[in-house]
């Protein structure tokens, strides 16, 4: 993990360096499409303009890789991420204790279990604590784990075994959770990329054809029957393939919020973290994130009224630069002083999520942008 | 910058407007000595000096508060308790609350024990004597075993409370934990059997009103099966009787089933125009001083139970009775739970005709005609819930009940609102140092500011209850609204950009071009999951959407406008 995260960094701070001093020369060269390309050879430090394809190749590779290490997962344990006890169950210990609080217990359980996921809190009755529920992720089959567990609880909560018992506990979120969520992301996926197919296409009759399309897709999703949605599935590849042809920027956007995800989803299965309920809602948070940038940067390429691609993409940087920035110091200051775990989870993924949308916008979201337009222009420059 | 024009645009205008309604929904209070009432449990002392449970959805700066016992005041849970221990049975007690005073007297707590001995005891019998014609009572004399009262000291005086609640803000199972509820099946059942259980579990809470609810199978290690249920916001009584009853619904023609309870009824009306107080019967006074009220609402059958039901009736006779009304022989006897709650007369036009419409109708009692008629009410809540979802597979027993503690404290809370605080310092070095002009930390801190105001405004009006979920959706919101306010300043102050040309007005459109389409992009992907799965990811999505509306109608045009008349000019 730790190496994964140094590199990530060291390309951001590589990209920077490149930025600034771009932006400079630019102004110099900025006339007619023809001598653009050997301006922009001559212009010194332009690694971020002149070798914007060969950058495509990091997010894509971030996203190969992410793949791959969600789907060993998938191989070496069952799941794609690895389950809290708030979401997948475990064994729960009932302590009849008047004299501890939960919080006590836990500081002294946690540092004896570590990788364990261990929540606790209180019975009362009548307003009074009668006794202390401690949860751990750990299943009935991992014998000698129980047993130490059910010694630490018995001595930290200083209890003799009658006033102790034992049971599993299922997750709180029910079998169907994931399933549904799934389904849930891929009809918000397709309807993201049909806004942005709305507000960036030119031709009026994809726009009717993929939105009647995207509804019905939609719909099948929604139901539970296995064909229906397996035709939605289908009809979402009939639908990339219109936006393929007709606007590739409302692709490169819902690609970038499903990199955003996956890229995620990698890194937190890399570092091992246990997710809670909490940790679900932070992903979805990063759709939000993600769509912000890429729109902007969407808006500044493809709507601007003067300038290169190019041009448009660095003032779409500067505004998005700002915003990830500002959404990254709330996160770290978070990070430093959030006290509970939960509120760590959640600031840790959406720092993950934002380092990932750095990349994800402006190498991968530009570099399709300014791939396609430029090969665009250069079509109508032989046409002419 | 002229602060006349800026507090007669419409925009800032709407925006105090929202700040100020927000305000008062949320009603933030200043003391926080004292407690809430949550319950009072009924026959007991509480009750009979005349205090009243809250209605169930009333908002929490609404309750009535405890202030002082025997003009000692109370400042929390841990002191009422403490002065409610030192009770003795007959005390006399002055409550005083925010509202009234009342007088109780603690009643004693009695266990009945039967002794090994016997004595012989006077029974009184009546018996009818032959010789004389007449009933006359007769005197016998039984043995009985010994019954001795034992007291057992000061009987509880009939409050639930909790701590007094600062502000109109309701919070969820995470914030504030709730009733714990550990139930068995009577038979074991299969793991199968066991998810329907819990699917029909979480529809009754759901039907019922209660959204913030975990329900998860528990099994103890000689392989007995539970069902843990975490609720918040409804008290243990309610959670008793909505979860132990099995629900099994019967309508029976003579021995013959002509409707159950679930999917053989179609629908169940629960407007005012078809359901309530009954009108005709009303409410009125028992033998014993209480109020009765009756209720009724009607239910739609589906064409094949109606179907089933003329089959039945058209096999039987039609007797008339006294009024010249023809009735049929049988009457449709309404079963729950394998107890008779009603018999309805079937009129003889009836017969061989299915019937989709039918009547239901109960009753409710308090010492009040009010009690009584909220107890009415309640009663037909959860008839209705129990009609709707039908019955479980299997009757539940209710094992264990208690209050369980959040996951997330009031410490979590402190941290959150700690962390909001230097998390807005944050933001504004970065603008600060980005646009080098303090000026603009202005407006961006009343923007961010306000938002969080007008969304837990918004949610204390609709009583929505704050969860984890809810907060993430607060912290997407202003986090948008932080990048959409970047995005206004960039097009319209930053005088790096080269469309000095264009006017102010153009500028604010093409900036909100941009912020529109990620509204609309993001709204459109919370949509989906507003609509699946229950609890976590609705609350999300709905505070997601909520947040980002506010922000994109209310607070963001005014922040265009306040930065509007602080840069102008510059």
């Amino acid at each position: 993990m730790g190496v994964f995260a140094l590199r990530r960094a060291e390309r951001i701070r590589r990209k920077k360096k490149k930025v600034v001093p771009v932006t400079k020369s630019k102004k110099k060269t900025l006339n007619n499409e023809g001598s653009f390309k050997v301006a922009k050879a001559k212009s010194a430090g332009g690694f971020y303009d002149l070798h914007y394809k060969l950058l495509l190749i990091i997010p894509i590779l971030m996203l190969v890789l992410a793949i791959a290490i969600i789907g060993f997962q998938v191989y070496k344990t069952g799941d794609f991420i690895h389950r809290g006890v708030s979401l997948k169950g475990g064994l729960t210990i009932t302590a009849e204790t008047t004299s501890l609080t939960p919080e006590q217990v836990l500081d002294v359980l946690k540092p004896q279990f570590h990788g364990v996921d261990i929540e606790a809190r209180s019975l009362e009755e009548a307003g009074r604590q009668v006794a202390i529920i401690i949860s751990a992720d750990i299943t009935p089959d991992q014998k000698d784990l129980v047993n130490k567990f059910y010694l630490a609880v018995q001595k930290a909560t200083n209890t003799s075994k009658e006033d102790l018992s034992v049971q599993t506990i299922g997750s709180s979120l029910g079998s169907a959770f994931f399933k549904q969520t799934i389904k849930a992301l891929f009809i918000a996926f397709l309807f993201m990329g049909f806004v942005v197919f709305l507000y960036f296409a030119e031709e009026n009759k994809s726009k009717l054809i993929s939105s009647i399309i995207t509804l019905f897709a939609g719909f099948f999703m929604y139901s539970s029957s296995s064909l229906l949605n397996f035709i939605a599935l289908l009809l979402a590849v009939v639908l990339v393939i219109i936006y393929v042809k007709k606007s590739i920027p409302s692709v490169a956007v819902m690609l970038a919020a499903f990199s955003d995800i996956i890229v995620t989803l990698a890194v937190v299965d890399l570092m091992g973290i246990k997710i809670s309920t909490a940790g679900i809602a932070a992903f979805l948070m990063l759709i939000g994130y993600s769509v912000d940038t890429d729109i902007l940067l969407s808006t500044r390429v493809l709507k601007r009224s003067s300038g290169s691609v190019y041009d448009g993409i660095i003032s779409a940087l500067k505004t998005g630069l700002t915003m990830n920035l500002t959404t990254l110091a709330a996160v770290i200051v978070a990070l430093i002083f959030a006290e509970s775990e939960v509120l760590t989870q959640i600031m840790t993924i959406i720092f993950i999520g934002l380092l990932a949308d750095l990349i994800n916008t402006w190498l991968q979201n530009a570099g399709i942008l300014r791939w396609h337009l430029e090969s665009l222009e250069k079509k109508k420059g032989v046409k002419a | 910058m002229s602060l006349k024009k800026l507090f007669t645009n419409w925009r800032i205008i709407v925006l105090l407007i929202a700040l100020l309604l927000s305000l008062v929904a949320i009603h933030p209070s200043l003391s926080s000595d004292g407690v809430a009432i949550r319950t009072v449990i009924k026959n007991s002392s509480a009750a009979l000096a005349g205090m009243q449970s809250p209605a169930p959805n009333s908002p929490p700066m609404s309750r009535e508060v405890i202030l002082s016992i025997n003009n000692i005041p109370v400042k929390d849970v841990a002191s009422y308790n403490d002065i409610v221990k030192s009770f003795k049975p007959g005390d006399q007690v002055i409550i005083k609350t925010n509202r009234d005073s009342y007088i109780l007297t603690v009643k004693e707590n009695f266990k009945i024990v039967t002794l090994n001995k016997t004595e012989k005891v006077p029974v009184v019998k009546q018996v009818f004597d032959n010789e004389t014609n007449q009933t006359i009572n007769v005197t016998e004399y039984v043995e009985k075993p010994v019954v001795i009262k034992e007291s057992l000291g000061a009987q509880d005086l009939g409050l639930i409370v909790y701590d007094r609640p600062t502000s109109n803000i309701r919070k969820g199972l995470d914030l504030e934990g709730g009733t714990r509820v550990l139930l068995e099946p009577e038979k074991p059942v299969s793991d199968d059997t066991l998810d329907l259980i819990i699917s029909n579990i979480k529809e009754r809470l759901n039907v019922y009103g209660v959204s913030d609810v975990i329900v998860r199978p528990a099994k103890d290690f000689s392989g007995k099966t539970y069902i843990s249920v975490e609720i918040a916001g409804l008290n243990k009584e309610e959670v008793r009787e909505l979860l132990a009853k099995q629900g099994k619904f019967e309508a029976k023609i003579g021995n013959k089933t002509v409707f159950l309870g679930g999917h053989e009824i179609a629908y169940v009306c629960r407007t005012a125009d078809c359901s309530g107080i009954d009108p005709t019967s009303g409410c009125g006074q028992d033998a014993a001083g209480d109020y009765v009220c009756r209720f009724r609402f009607a239910i739609t059958l589906t064409p094949e139970a109606a179907k089933k039901q003329a089959n039945i009736t058209k096999n039987l006779d039609v007797i008339m009775d006294g009024n010249g009304e023809g009735y049929l022989s049988e009457n449709l006897s309404l079963y729950l739970d394998d107890q008779l709650v009603d018999q309805l007369r079937i009129s003889s036009g009836l017969k061989g005709n299915a019937i989709t419409d039918i009547s239901i109708t109960g009753s409710g009692v308090g010492k009040t005609k009010q009690e009584a008629v909220k107890d009415a009410l309640a009663n037909m809540k959860k008839l209705q819930t129990v009609l709707i979802t039908g019955s479980l597979p299997v009757k539940l027993k209710i094992v264990k009940t208690d209050a369980i503690s959040p996951i997330l404290g009031r410490a979590f809370l402190k941290n959150v609102v700690l962390i909001g605080l230097l998390s807005i310092l944050a933001v504004i070095s970065v603008v600060v140092i980005r646009y080098r002009s303090l000026k603009i930390s202005i407006p961006m801190v009343i923007t961010m500011v306000s938002e969080v105001i007008i969304l837990l405004g918004f949610a204390s009006l609709i009583g929505w209850r704050l969860d984890l979920a809810a907060i993430a959706g607060i912290i997407i919101a202003v986090g948008t609204g932080v990048d959409d306010q970047i995005v206004i300043t960039d097009e319209t102050i930053n005088k790096e950009r080269a469309s000095v040309s264009l006017s102010w007005k153009d500028k604010i459109k093409k900036a909100f071009f941009i912020i529109m389409a990620s509204y609309f992009t993001t709204v459109v992907a919370m949509i989906p999951l507003w609509f699946s799965g229950a609890g976590l990811l609705k609350g999300f999505a709905f505070t997601t959407i909520v947040g980002v509306s506010i922000g994109v109608f209310i607070t963001r045009p005014a922040f265009a406008v306040i930065a509007e008349e602080l840069f102008k000019n510059d």
